[in-house]
């Protein structure tokens, strides 16, 4: 650690004088980039959801003719008709934006920006250039993927998953045009910018911790962005190859994914010899660490805002540790789980299935961990304790059904259904949004240095609570009953027609959930400018971030970084003054920070700052 | 009276003539019918534009003679130059069309005979209900969401969230002056969360009430290992379904229960190793339980290739299944991808000896307690075929050819009764994203008796009939 560059670093920033352009667009300061990565993530999310309310309304009033359609999509809704190619369109562009733009790169992004610098005490990134180049990337990217909205033929209209043929052959539908080859453009500059955003989170982690922050001593989400950025260095560089592989599939006449395909259909290029089957394996290698890149930043989130707020210790944590640790490497062996029935041999498939079932082990410790978090505690609910507690909620409904669909006996005839919509918004989607908006809540003091509005916040929760379970509950018995997912309508299935009033039912509730975002999105940007004042530590939290000063400086800290004498969760200890002691208290008497402070502090010594009652 | 006589006689004549006129003619529209839903309805529809085109008035916009050409193998048609072919081809986003080629004229022309029908029917039933009304708007209004609502539903959502925001933003004001929070948020969340997990779980369990009967589940399996899926799937909803209730139980309980009141303060207990233990190997042995039974469920499912197994290809392609049955010896004839649609719509090659008593077909028919063994066949993106009142799902991949086999249990008369629904059919459909009518891409599943099979089976054209069949021995010696 040399603590003497970093205050020279630090000295060099403050001679400098920033100008529009080096503050607010090619910035290099992480809490500046994690602003710039949230309010994308968020104009990308509201974009998404709004994709999701059109399809919605298709999924309900298969009949009915809306006007305005052809007022917003122009040809795609002609005579107030969402043509079916448009509809996989939107759900393909829905589930990309949402998985990666926005559970991806705005939370990651978000809070690994803001937070290991200022957790683990650090000055800024290991690279701030190559942070820049992050957030530079990322953004490209999302320009991207929205201009490939406007091309001919429509945007790529595969699914998320963009499985070959149907993307690999512009024939195959209209979205595999140039819709296709921009996704895919958009992808690799997506990756290029997780790759540079992950190599620097972890660099940071292991290099440019305070003295005394030992690994034991990490704060939770630390460890869960730590983890996240690994399991995003493993396995995007194989989305990477895969894309590259479909790309000269598309562009180059190759046979890497395509089998049997005629000329004709192939753009005149008999193709045979490669395999569909490839491509997913590909794809999922990256497709389910993604799942867990998705939710461990929002589990690590979680944690710490339970433990603030529940002003206790989060129970187990090494036992927290231990399960993100194994969440992380298990994740790497279950990818088959979404390939049961693609006629991969019967004993691989028994494989997956062993490993994804015991995923449930180390999911089942941390929620048993959170509960006895909040087991006696003396919670305080605010809006981010709130969608804390809504995650853990989500993640137990989700995961449970995760156990059938994990069983290939079981998914055979689960798979692809409704069943697998709600399994995966409820414990991804919903979930992972509620730990994204948990943590903004929680640090947007350190974000904008204002606080947001209160009752705003928790009329957004409960309206978004009530809305994702009446959207996502119902869904299971759709899937029960076998309705696929990804169908334009379910008209042409007499047994369906017993959904009709379900479907109005499930769009109304996702309309009203719709609105609930905008009471969101209200009270975030104008809080930016007019919400109250933030003190120094408003949730009177022990970690290092709230020791430093509300105004961002480069650097972070004005004066030496402070030094980490004890565990981020000693909160409510036995005998001490105040319900909460800050990592970079000694115990009394206690001089080398590497030593485990186990007493308490000296009285006279207690906390650095006021503490302020939220 | 001769002429009278000869009057009644010649009305009698005109009479029978035209009934049977008539008969003849709802005979072909019956037939069209049927055609018409195996064949066209994945891309076609006959007022709106699926995939290909609406289909109504077509017999007015084309000449039949060039209709039957343009169905039995469009491609040919593009090829040969003719004009209209050409550009239809290029309205339709170059999509091919199926070729039909093992549609005969007289079925072409019930087909068209159908669409004739159904131009005319709801245009005539139309009329009628706009008549009475004055203005005619009526349909609209029905169908159409008025723009003004639409505008007034913008409005008042976009004044709501101004009314909270201002709500809420006036509450936090007199709350800075009054010097605490006018709502006690901490009380009322707890409040509200208890309220949340009752209502939340009556409402779940008001769903399965309400829903279940709606689910495959609840009319029993139709397949011989469906029975055991169905036990492990029950095993699997009442384990989940206890540690939901619990856990959820827990959360929300304690989220009520242990609200900040200002007097207490929380129990300092950072770790129990004895409890952390117990709560990780419980899960452990539930989940190996569930393995365990998973992975004889999936074994037993699997591997269960019988030799009695009657051999079915599933061929799949934008937008429509086809079945081909193996035929007397059970053995499919071989395929090649690049005679798709030339020599016939599945490429299966004639002069292959095990292919002249294949049968191509529209419809799945199976036959009751009989095993089949279902060989699956994409033309040209992946498909997946779901039947789900069999437990069944398998991908269909071009190029990698996959399998599944099954028994089927319950007749389709049978579930008709148990389900006290006299239309209801078992389908096949597709389950893999696919392309624009992927929503339609179906195949009606009839599980017969042995002699109701065997009478269908007997109805259905043999690949390459007998006479060509023997003069091909013949050249072949």
């Amino acid at each position: 650690m040399s603590d003497h560059n970093l205050t020279h670093n630090h000295e060099e920033h403050e001679h400098h004088e920033d100008n529009f352009f080096s503050k607010y667009v090619f910035s290099m300061d992480h809490k500046m980039i994690a602003r710039q990565f949230l309010i994308t993530g968020i104009i990308m999310g509201t974009i998404g959801m709004l994709m999701s309310l059109i399809f919605r309304l298709q999924l309900a009033y298969p009949d009915m003719k809306f006007p305005f359609l052809e007022g917003i999509l122009g040809h795609w809704g002609k005579d107030g008709k969402l043509d079916p190619n448009f509809y996989l369109a939107l759900i393909t562009i829905h589930g990309t934006i949402m998985v990666f733009y926005v559970l991806t790169a705005g939370l990651s992004g978000t809070f690994s920006n803001l937070l290991i610098p200022l957790q683990v005490g650090a000055r800024d990134m290991a690279s701030p250039f190559m942070n820049m180049l992050s957030y530079w990337f990322f953004f490209v990217s999302s320009v991207v993927l929205l201009v490939s909205l406007f091309v001919d033929g429509g945007p790529a209209s595969a699914g998320w998953t963009v499985y070959p043929p149907l993307s690999a052959l512009p024939k195959a539908i209209p979205g595999s045009g140039t819709g296709m080859t921009l996704w895919l453009v958009a992808m690799v500059l997506f990756i290029a910018s997780a790759l540079l955003g992950g190599i620097n989170y972890i660099a940071t982690v292991l290099n440019m911790r305070t003295k005394g922050m030992k690994m034991t001593r990490l704060p939770l989400t630390i460890w869960a962005f730590l983890v996240t950025a690994v399991l995003g260095l493993l396995s995007f560089p194989v989305l990477l190859g895969g894309s590259l592989l479909l790309i000269f599939d598309r562009s180059f006449g190759t046979s890497f994914y395509l089998s049997e395909i005629v000329a004709e259909f192939a753009g005149g290029i008999e193709r045979t010899g490669g395999s569909p089957i490839l491509f997913q394996h590909l794809f999922w290698f990256l497709g389910h660490p993604e799942v867990y890149i998705i939710l461990l930043p929002a589990l690590g989130i979680t944690s710490e805002v339970i433990a603030t707020n529940s002003r206790k210790p989060i129970f187990g944590y090494r036992a927290m540790i231990g399960s993100i640790l194994a969440i992380g490497i298990l994740s790497f062996i279950v990818w088959g789980h979404h390939m049961f029935i693609t006629g991969m041999n019967p004993f691989l498939g028994s494989v997956f299935m062993l490993g994804t079932l015991i995923i449930a082990v180390p999911s089942a410790v941390k929620t048993f961990n959170y509960l006895a978090t909040l087991w006696k505690g003396n919670l305080h609910l605010t809006p981010a304790m709130m969608f804390a507690i809504g995650l853990v909620s989500f993640f137990i409904s989700g995961g449970l059904t995760g156990i059938y669909l994990g069983n290939a006996a079981l998914d055979i005839n689960l798979h692809d259904t409704y069943f697998v919509v709600a399994h995966f918004h409820l414990v991804m989607g919903s979930a992972a949004i509620f730990g994204m908006l948990s943590g903004i809540y929680h640090w947007y003091p350190k974000l904008f240095g204002r606080m947001m509005n209160e009752t705003a916040g928790h009329v957004h929760f409960w309206l978004t609570i009530i809305s994702a379970y009446c959207v996502f509950f119902p869904m299971h018995f759709m899937g029960l009953a076998g309705v696929p997912r990804r169908y334009y309508a379910n008209t042409a299935y007499d047994q369906f027609n017993v959904f009709v009033d379900m479907n109005e039912f499930i769009t109304i509730a996702a309309i009203l959930g719709g609105v609930a975002q905008f009471i969101f999105l209200a009270n975030f940007f104008i809080s930016i400018y007019k919400g109250k004042r933030a003190p120094q530590n408003p949730w009177n939290s022990n970690t290092l971030e709230w020791t430093a000063p509300v105004e961002h400086l480069h650097g972070n800290w004005p004066g030496e970084i402070p030094h980490v004498y004890r565990w981020a969760y000693d909160y409510s200890k036995p005998g001490a003054e105040e319900d909460f002691i800050p990592q970079n208290i000694p115990d009394a008497g206690q001089t080398d920070p590497m030593q485990e402070a186990e007493g308490l502090p000296e009285p006279s010594k207690k906390s650095v700052q006021e503490p302020v009652m939220a | 009276m001769k002429i009278l006589n000869l009057l009644s006689k010649f009305t009698l004549v005109v009479a029978l003539a035209f009934t049977f006129h008539l008969n003849l003619k709802a005979q072909t529209t019956e037939e069209g019918k049927a055609l018409y839903n195996a064949n066209c309805t994945a891309c076609h529809a006959i007022n709106d534009k699926v995939v290909g085109p609406a289909l109504k008035d077509v017999h007015k916009r084309r000449e039949e003679a060039w209709l039957i050409k343009w169905i039995k193998n469009s491609q040919a048609l593009i090829k040969s130059g003719d004009a209209q072919a050409v550009q239809l081809y290029k309205e339709n986003n170059e999509a091919m069309m199926t070729s039909f080629e093992n549609l005969s004229d007289i079925e072409v022309k019930s087909i068209i005979a159908y669409i004739k029908a159904e131009s005319e029917a709801p245009a005539a039933a139309a009329t009628a209900a706009v008549a009475p009304t004055s203005g005619g708007n009526m349909e609209a209004a029905n169908t159409d969401w008025n723009s003004a609502i639409n505008w007034l539903l913008f409005i008042i959502t976009i004044i709501l969230v101004l009314i909270i925001a201002t709500v809420s933003k006036i509450l936090g004001r007199i709350g800075d002056i009054q010097g605490k929070p006018i709502i006690n948020w901490n009380k009322t969340n707890s409040i509200l969360l208890m309220a949340f997990l009752v209502i939340g779980l009556g409402a779940a369990t008001w769903e399965f009430w309400a829903h279940s009967k709606h689910t495959v589940f609840s009319s029993g399996p139709a397949s011989e290992h469906g029975g055991e899926y169905d036990s492990m799937f029950m095993v699997t909803l009442i384990l989940t379904g206890i540690v939901f209730v619990i856990t959820q139980v827990l959360l929300f309980w304690y989220g009520f229960k242990y609200k900040a009141d200002g007097k207490r303060k929380a129990l300092y207990y950072p770790d129990n190793h004895k409890i952390e233990l117990l709560w990780t190997v419980i899960p452990a042995i539930v989940l190996t339980v569930l393995v365990i039974r998973g992975l004889m469920t999936w074994n037993a499912m699997m591997y269960n290739k019988s030799e009695k197994s009657r051999n079915i290809e599933i061929y799949a392609y934008q937008f429509g299944w086809n079945a081909r049955y193996a035929g007397v010896d059970n053995k499919l004839g071989a395929h090649n991808f690049r005679e798709q649609g030339k020599m016939n719509a599945l490429g299966v090659d004639t002069n292959d000896v095990n292919a002249y008593d294949d049968v191509i077909t529209n419809e799945l028919h199976l036959e009751v307690n009989q095993p089949v063994d279902l060989a699956f066949r994409a033309k040209d993106v992946i498909h997946s075929a779901l039947l789900p009142h069999f437990r069944v799902q398998m991908n269909v991949v071009p190029g990698l050819p996959t399998r599944f086999g099954f028994t089927p249990t319950v007749t389709t008369a049978e579930m008709r009764t148990k389900l006290k629904k006299p239309e209801f059919d078992y389908i096949l459909l597709c389950n893999k994203i696919c392309g624009g009518a992927h929503y339609r891409m179906k195949m009606k599943v009839v599980v017969d008796t042995k002699e109701d099979y065997q009478k269908w089976m007997k109805s259905q054209k043999v690949l390459v009939n007998k006479t060509t069949a023997n003069a091909a021995a013949v050249a072949l010696k």
